[in-house]
């Protein structure tokens, strides 16, 4: 790859959220049968994807994302580009179909075993950074630490295994970073066009930041949604209940640190005593000796 | 008769044209104002007013047809919602209005006692009416917390709950007019009975309990604290990606509230109120003063630069590849010849010259002079604010240069938009992509197996899941100080559990020393008691083992041990004293200590030196620590 022109940004950090995992649906008489030409075998039809909080664009950072399933499944390096998702795209908005469009990165696969899936990150050719690996587990069987977690992925009929990550883009370079903090723009608004690079997008927004509604997420910006919502469960709510966790635990953890500092004192205490008097004894015996 | 005319008469020369044309202008001017018979006469006057016109004073007739009725008053009560006893009721005058007329007067017209509509005009008015003033009592919108956002987002070391909730009656009830609110400010802390109760929990005596002592307040203390808390109580409210402009201008100045430089102002205005007139002239001067310096140095600092720019290399961005050649070495020498006439011809202050073809190298130097980079640095700054109205366009299209160049090209961007894109600025970074939820895992793996295996134990134990639902960089830096605080709880763990070790084996001694000192008595019996002993004190070594079921800091406890063991030997020497005594004793203890070397063989051969000439009791203080070793 060759090096961008320009310089990194010093000491600057961007970050731009985004989740990916897997979905897994049983296969089952009723409402969801086995397709034709689906080996018998396969027990579960499931997806595994990359994609932005909220379903917003990623693709103007990630280029391309490659997915190294289990060497069983026959073409197991899948790669996707996004400029052919984004071309896809654009011709379902010019043609009639029934189909959405597609906002991330994802596989399709049926099969009946778990498997660690390898996720190759490739990132826009601005950015002039390595692509780096996620790991994770392909889970078809509901799983939980506890049977009720366990319970609730069963009567759902799905599941879910997401995880939700944050791409920190240390020191970017210049052209990159611009990329990454232009073109904001509430969810909807139509793109500016693909040419005006910079400036326009910028005054858009601008505009858009005193306009927007109250808790949603801008396209092409960093931004968390407020509270969760169906199919979207990471928002700055699950935020503050993880900090919530963490800072119970903490103080848990501080009230058992000063338990056991007092303790530690007795037992220093009670250890010293011991020992003075064993010397003395010993003392006293060699003496009598 | 005015004086021209005596002049007319007297055939003199007039005193000039003036007078006389004003005078008409003022006749004439004043003519069209005259009505009827006024005119007539006036006009027989000519170009000479007469002075004195008979003028009919005509009134005009009123209108008495077209005139409304007298407006009818009444007394009507009324009541304002803007007072707290909404009780009172006061009465005024009061214009009747259209409709109430017309109700007045039909009711007359049927007939009916003008007692009764009175009373129906006044219950509906009563229903109806409000002063037209309580719209101008406007409350301040104090923001509100609850105890539990408190706790969380407001606590400080300062200010305690109960004062700040006093502070914020204040500023609601003087509408934040704060030389109001300090003026009015006392406050007096919980009173002693409150205080005791938390004082009980505390476990401090409630006798002895302070009384703390209320802080004298500033103004701008009082101001800080009320824009802290509204201010965060305004990005709880509501995130600071998603605030409007507007909202988030106030949520900046709320938040950047600075007492020290409010108190500087105000300090300042004072001092400058209160200065006398020679210090004032005194201070004019040293500005002037002060001007001409700044003035002379700027002058100094462009003549220094001049003449760095003379002494400076040109350096050069072009390639070198022209001037490879014989062909291009001449040109260039030709170059460098008349950039150095141009140099040597120009005056010092001309750049025009420098940029006169021929000399293009040179010519480049004075567009990165560190003058024109203030000038543009200063342009960039002032686009900083509203860079999308004049950005682009203004900013000139430069090659790279330099680093600091590069810096000032960037837009700056405001917090917020640094919010809405998560940009975020450190000190030292390693550069390229990272995922956030790597420096947890960094934390982890970088960790010893047994020491992960125990830190994801102390986790299941706080029921924290080990892959964070959203490792946000909040999460992150909570996730941080937990690990952190749970390796400082292992450590202590490992302490005690050390000391555990350490205190058994004292008592294990004191408990052998008891025996022995029972078998000094007994002095002829058999060394029976010994292995029993060995093996009562085995069992307690296990179970004790077994309890602490942190086997691995048994060990590295028990090798700290080593050295505070060694006294053991102290026993072995006594027990030696009794070998002679109990020939058979020592014998079993060989047989012990063989067994002991076949089994584990920890102990260096070499050590085993006293363990044979050791009686019965080293044999046992011996098995004990192998088996606490275990």
């Amino acid at each position: 790859m060759a090096p961008p022109a320009g310089k990194r940004v010093k000491g600057v950090q961007v970050f731009r959220p985004f989740v990916y995992g897997t979905t897994a649906r049983p296969f089952n008489d009723t409402d969801h049968p086995r397709p034709a030409g689906v080996s018998p075998d396969h027990t579960h039809s499931w997806e595994v994807f990359v994609k932005g909080v909220e379903d917003t664009d990623v693709f103007y950072w990630l280029r391309r994302v490659q997915f190294k399933l289990h060497e069983s499944i026959p073409n197991h390096l899948r790669t996707i580009d996004a400029e052919t998702i984004v071309k896809e795209n654009e011709a379902l908005t010019g043609g009639k179909s029934s189909k959405k469009p597609q906002k991330g990165f994802v596989i399709n696969e049926t099969g009946w075993g778990e498997f660690e899936i390898t996720i190759k990150l490739y990132y826009d050719s601005k950015s002039g950074e390595k692509p780096q690996t996620l790991y994770h587990h392909l889970r078809l069987h509901p799983y939980g630490r506890n049977e009720a977690e366990k319970e609730a992925m069963r009567t759902g009929g799905e599941v879910i295994a997401w995880t939700y990550e944050e791409q920190v883009f240390n020191e970017p370079f210049e052209e990159f970073y611009k990329t990454l903090t232009s073109g904001a723009r509430d969810k909807g608004t139509p793109a500016p066009g693909a040419g005006g690079r910079g400036k326009g997008k910028g005054k858009n927004a601008f505009a858009s930041a005193a306009t927007g509604t109250e808790g949603d997420v801008k396209e092409r910006s960093a931004m968390i949604p407020l509270a969760t919502r169906p199919g979207q469960p990471f928002s700055r709510e699950t935020e503050e209940a993880e900090l919530k966790r963490l800072r119970e635990a903490e103080e848990k953890v501080h009230r058992m640190i000063t338990g056991l500092n007092k303790t530690v004192k007795a037992k220093e205490e009670e250890l010293a005593a011991l020992k003075a008097s064993n010397k003395a004894a010993a003392a006293a015996g060699s003496s009598a000796a | 008769m005015a004086s021209h005319d005596v002049r007319d008469v007297l055939n003199l020369p007039s005193e000039g044209a003036g007078p006389r044309p004003t005078k008409k202008q003022k006749t004439s001017a004043a003519r069209p104002n005259l009505k009827g018979l006024a005119r007539e006469v006036q006009s027989l006057g000519g170009d000479n007013p007469i002075a004195i016109v008979p003028e009919i004073s005509t009134f005009k007739k009123r209108r008495f047809g077209s005139r409304k009725p007298a407006a009818r008053w009444e007394m009507s009560a009324f009541c304002n919602s803007a007072r707290g006893d909404q009780s009172l009721q006061l009465r005024h005058w009061k214009k009747e209005t259209e409709d109430q007329s017309r109700a007045t007067s039909q009711p007359q017209s049927d007939g009916q006692t003008p007692g009764e509509n009175g009373m129906e005009v006044a219950k509906k008015t009563d229903a109806v009416e409000d002063s037209s003033f309580a719209k101008f009592n406007v409350e301040v919108d104090v923001p509100q917390y609850s105890e539990d956002q408190y706790n969380s987002n407001l606590l400080s070391d300062d200010w305690a709950k109960h004062e700040t909730d006093y502070l914020f009656g204040l500023a609601r009830d003087f509408d934040l007019r704060w030389p109001l609110i300090w003026d009015r400010y006392d406050y007096t802390p919980q009173s002693p009975g409150n205080v005791k109760e938390e004082k009980d929990v505390d476990g401090t005596d409630p006798n002895t309990a302070m009384i703390p002592a209320p802080k004298p307040r500033t103004l701008e203390d009082l101001k800080k604290r009320y824009y802290e808390v509204a201010a965060k109580m305004m990005a709880v409210q509501k995130p600071v990606q998603y605030m409007t402009q507007a909202e988030f201008s106030l949520h900046e100045t709320m938040a950047n509230f600075n007492p020290v430089s409010e108190m500087q102002r105000k300090k300042f205005a004072q001092d400058a109120l209160s200065r006398s007139t020679d210090e004032a002239r005194e201070e004019e001067q040293l500005l002037i003063e002060v001007r001409r310096i700044v003035a002379r140095q700027q002058k100094l600092n462009q003549e220094r630069q001049d003449l760095y720019r003379r002494l400076d290399f040109p350096l050069t961005e072009q390639d070198i590849t022209s001037f490879k050649s014989s062909a291009g070495l001449s040109t260039l020498l030709q170059n460098l010849a008349t950039a150095d006439r141009s140099k040597k011809r120009k005056p010092i202050l001309d750049i025009n010259v420098a940029n006169t073809p021929g000399s293009a190298q040179p010519s480049a130097q004075p567009n990165s002079t560190p003058v024109s980079e203030g000038r543009r640095e200063s342009i960039a700054a002032s686009i900083g604010g509203h860079r999308d109205s004049i950005g682009g366009g203004e900013r000139p299209e430069r090659p790279t240069k330099k680093g600091a160049q590069q810096q000032q090209e960037r837009k700056k961007l405001t917090e917020q938009e640094e919010q809405i894109y998560g940009v975020s600025h450190h000190d030292r970074l390693p550069s390229g992509p990272t995922f956030r939820y790597e420096r947890i895992n960094k934390i982890l793996t970088t960790k010893s197996n047994a020491q992960h295996q125990r830190i994801t134990n102390t986790l299941a134990e706080l029921d924290i899941p080990g892959r964070l639902n959203m490792p946000t960089r909040n999460v992150v830096e909570g996730m941080e100080k937990l690990l952190n605080s749970i390796s400082v709880l292992l450590e202590i763990r490992k302490l005690n559990d050390k000391l555990d070790g350490e205190i058994r084996l004292e008592q294990a001694k004191k408990a052998e020393r008891k025996k022995t000192g029972t078998t000094i008595g007994a002095s002829g019996s058999e060394g029976s008691s010994g292995p029993a002993s060995a093996n009562t004190n085995e069992a307690t070594n296990r179970t004790n083992g077994e309890n602490t079921g942190l086997t691995s800091a048994n060990k590295e406890s028990n090798d700290d041990d080593r050295p505070t063991s060694k006294p053991t030997t102290n026993g072995a020497v006594n027990g030696e004293k009794y070998e002679l005594t109990n020939g058979h004793d020592a014998k079993s203890s060989e047989q012990a200590n063989a067994e002991n070397r076949e089994d584990k063989s920890m102990r260096p051969a070499s050590s085993g030196g006293y363990k044979r000439s050791a009686s019965v009791l080293s044999g046992v203080s011996e098995k004990s620590i192998k088996r606490l070793k275990k």
